[in-house]
Parts: structure tokens; sequence; C-alpha cells
């Protein structure tokens, strides 16, 4: 059985390693994301209504819509979880206690293996094919052209706006330096079907990727990625971010050392589950947004 | 210890194994802090499995033409779409400031219930205010037109005055 929208949302944390990293980035969309965590309180947020009855109302509806399984946010919420793997789950999860401590990261150093530039692209670019597919599976597809898609895309604010923001900087400059986006989109166009299916990331969300085989969503893969690396590309440059920055700003809650990069890439991966955490606050805000407007 | 015996992802899936056995260890021991849960209220509803949306449901693309146009320092952007409901999202400068959707209420009959009764009308349709933030027309007695406040300087006036500049009698006419 599926968990209860009203339980992933009430049972958000509101501290720990995850919540910790992204509140590193608030340099990067200053403003744009305060944890909002709780079912109730997600709705009073969304809606600015306090009457118990009338949450009641739209919390009802809400949970209507999430259980009925034909109206894609369960396969939402499935797809943000498997992408952020199992052992990071486990592992935000084991460090959770740690709040409010500095976590030695030199500690962990050891026990971590940093992924190869090939495994990491393919991350990279998967995470943001998920991020259109859940978009979809949430959202539908709104407007009536395909310029209306775009600009719902480009409208992107809140904890959306700091998930991109996280993949941007835990996904792209950490692991892969500054000139990530041409790395990885390099790295994509020479890509092999095999090498997708021998991707555990990509075999744990495949069946939800289009393209039908996996030499179409290889295609599908590289399209949605030239199609965003326009965006991430002027998203960077426009903050001049480095990776020196997002180190700097991490080392308020975790002790790093500069020149192991790539090991700090490693870390973030196996400690945070960032698309879990903000895609169920994302889920929830329009699916909360779509309850008031139906009742 | 040799560890290149381990693979990258045997340790991957170690490490977090053990220390969330340390945590088990740690939550164990302060089991007696716990406090009791409270019940939860939305217990019925979870429970029922009836289809959130009903199969004669207008899909929500049919209703995008009937929103209204922006400008004037006013922007709409699509939302969502999907078979029953179609959202945009009214942005001044960069700022949501409000909501506008059209829902049939054939999937929710409560909805349109609660215009039963009321008074007002709102270019020549029942209109209901709900809550502090919404306004709402019926539309030959099944679609539903809302503008939803989402910031405190869009009023009840300013709902009101969008609701008109929706094409609620094209609305009607939907099939």
């Amino acid at each position: 059985m599926v968990k209860p929208i009203q339980k992933l949302v009430d049972e958000l944390p509101t501290g720990g390693i995850t919540v910790s990293a992204l509140r590193a980035l608030d340099f990067v969309v200053p403003g744009q994301w305060q944890n909002l965590v709780g079912f109730d309180n997600t709705i009073k947020a969304v809606t600015m209504e306090e009457d118990p009855a009338l949450i009641q109302q739209i919390g009802e509806r809400a949970i209507y819509l999430y259980n009925d399984e034909s109206q894609g946010y369960q396969r939402a919420q499935w797809l943000y979880e498997t992408v952020d793997s199992a052992a990071s789950a486990l592992g935000a999860a084991a460090l959770a206690n740690k709040v409010g401590e500095n976590i030695s990261f030199l500690g962990f150093l050891s026990n971590l293996t940093p992924k190869p530039e090939k495994a990491q692209s393919i991350d990279l670019s998967i995470k943001l094919v998920v991020e259109v597919v859940a978009f979809c599976q949430i959202n539908g597809i709104p407007g009536d052209s395909i310029g209306d898609f775009v600009s719902a895309l480009a409208d992107y604010g809140g904890e959306s706006l700091m998930r991109m923001a996280a993949l941007v900087c835990f996904d792209g400059l950490i692991p892969l330096g500054p000139d990530f986006i041409l790395k990885a989109g390099s790295t994509i166009n020479n890509l092999n079907p095999s090498d997708l299916t021998n991707n555990p990331v990509f075999k744990s969300v495949s069946s939800l990727i289009p393209g039908g085989s996996p030499a179409g969503q290889l295609g599908f893969i590289g399209q949605s990625f030239d199609n965003v690396k326009g965006w991430m590309g002027d998203f960077v440059s426009s903050r001049n971010l480095t990776p020196e920055k997002v180190v700097n700003n991490l080392q308020n809650f975790v002790e790093i050392s500069k020149d192991k990069l790539d090991y700090l890439g490693a870390f973030l991966d196996v400690t945070t589950n960032y698309y879990t955490h903000t895609g169920t606050q994302t889920l929830a805000r329009r699916l909360i947004e779509r309850a008031v407007a139906e009742i | 210890m040799n560890t290149a015996m381990f693979s990258p992802r045997w340790l991957k899936i170690l490490v977090p194994l053990m220390l969330s056995m340390t945590l088990v260890v740690t939550a164990c021991g302060s089991s007696s802090t716990k406090t009791t849960k409270t019940p939860d209220p939305y217990k019925s509803v979870q429970n029922n499995k009836v289809p959130a949306v009903a199969k004669q449901a207008v899909d929500g693309s049919k209703f995008n033409r009937f929103f209204p146009s922006a400008g004037d320092g006013y922007k709409t952007i699509p939302a969502q779409e999907k078979k029953g409901f179609a959202e945009y999202k009214l942005n001044k400068g960069t700022k949501t400031v409000a909501m506008f959707s059209i829902s049939d209420t054939v999937s929710v009959p409560d909805a349109a219930a609660k215009f039963k009764g009321s008074t007002k009308k709102i270019g020549g349709y029942p209109a209901v205010e709900t809550g502090k933030t919404a306004t709402s027309v019926l539309v030959a007695d099944r679609f539903q037109a809302k503008v939803l406040s989402r910031d405190a300087s869009f009023t009840k006036s300013d709902r009101e005055a969008w609701l008109k500049k929706f094409n609620l009698s094209g609305l009607a006419n939907v099939k």
C-alpha cells in the first residue's frame, strides 16, 4: 500500500543533512525555500486560510486526488523517491540525529568512492528527465501549446527552484566542476544504450521514461538535456556560481577539504535525498492548489 | 583491511546500513520520551477508494480558452491541466497574486451544491465566497470558475473583477 500523502508531508524532517545542505543553497535562490512541513500546515500556507473545517475539506479532497492512482501523483512521488537512491535515503536517516553538530566529512572519507564522470553525467541527466516527467504527472501538460508548457517550467519558484539549484550545485558543479554542462553534454552525446541500461539510477526509473526502447530513451534524455542546458547555463552565470562558492556555504555545517570535491559529491549523494524532500513539497503544494479550486 | 575487495556499490550500501543500525539503537534508547499520537483526522477518507474524477468529466484542455487574458502588468501562466480541471497562475511581475481555475463539478457534487440558495450573482451566474480567499461562480449548473487570492494585495473585489473577465457564456456551452 502506498504511504498516505498526509503522512509523507507530516513526516518531512525539519533538520538533518538534506535540510542543512538545502539551507546552505539559500544564497543561490534567496528566500525561495522555507522548508514547509506538515500537511495541514502546508494547506494553510498555500491557501492563506485558517478555518479548521475548510482546511479539513481541502485536505480530504487532496487525499482523494492523491489516492486515485490514475491522477499521476503517486507516480510522481515514486519518481522523486526512486531517483534518490535507496542508499542515500538510508544515509540521510542514519545521520539525521547529527543535527546541530558539525559533521565531519573527513571521518567519512575512507568510506566514499567518487563516481566516475560518465556515471555522474548520466545521473545528472536522468534527474533532469525525472523532473520533466514528474512535472507532467503532477500538472498534466498545461496550456494550449509547447510555448505554454515552457513558460510553466520557466515559472519555477519555491521548493521546485530549490530542487533545481541543488541539482545544478550537488550533481553538476561539485562533482563535475565549473564546465559541468559541457562535460555532461558531451558524455551524453557519446553514450550507447547499454551505458544507460547498466546505470543503476536509469534502471530504477526506466519504466517511466518515454522513448519505448533504451535507444529511444537515450534520445529522449539527450533532447531533454539539450532543452534545459541553456536554462542551466543562465542559472549558473547569472549568479556567478562556482564550486568554491557552494563549498564555502556548505562549510557552515560540514567540514570539507577543498581538494576533495569529487568526494564531497559522493558524500552528498549518499547522505541527502533532496529530490524526495523537495519533490514531496512540490507535489503537496500542487495537489492542495487543485483541491481548494475543486471544492 | 583491504578496502579494494569492496566494490564502491557495496560500500555505498554497507556504510549507511551500519550507520542506520547505530540509529536504531539510539532510537530504541529514547522510546520512553515518545508522545501519544493524535488521531488522524483524515482516517475516514484515507480508506475510501472512490475515483477522484468522474468518467464523464470534461477534459481540462477544453477550458483553456475561457480564461481571461492578462496584460496591464499582469501575466497568466498555465499551471495545471487534468481531466475535469484547468488552472492558471496570475503573476504581477514575478509574484503570483492569484490562481484562476475552472473545474467540472460532476466529480465533486458538493462543489455545485454550495451554490444552492446563493443570492449573489457575478456576470449573471450564482456566486459564492469560500473562506477568506476564494470567490467562484457556477456556470450551466456544472462548471465552477474560481479565483483564489495568493497575496494579501489581491482583494475580494479584485477576485470579482477578474471573474467577470472569464468567458463565462462560452463556458456555459461546453459539452
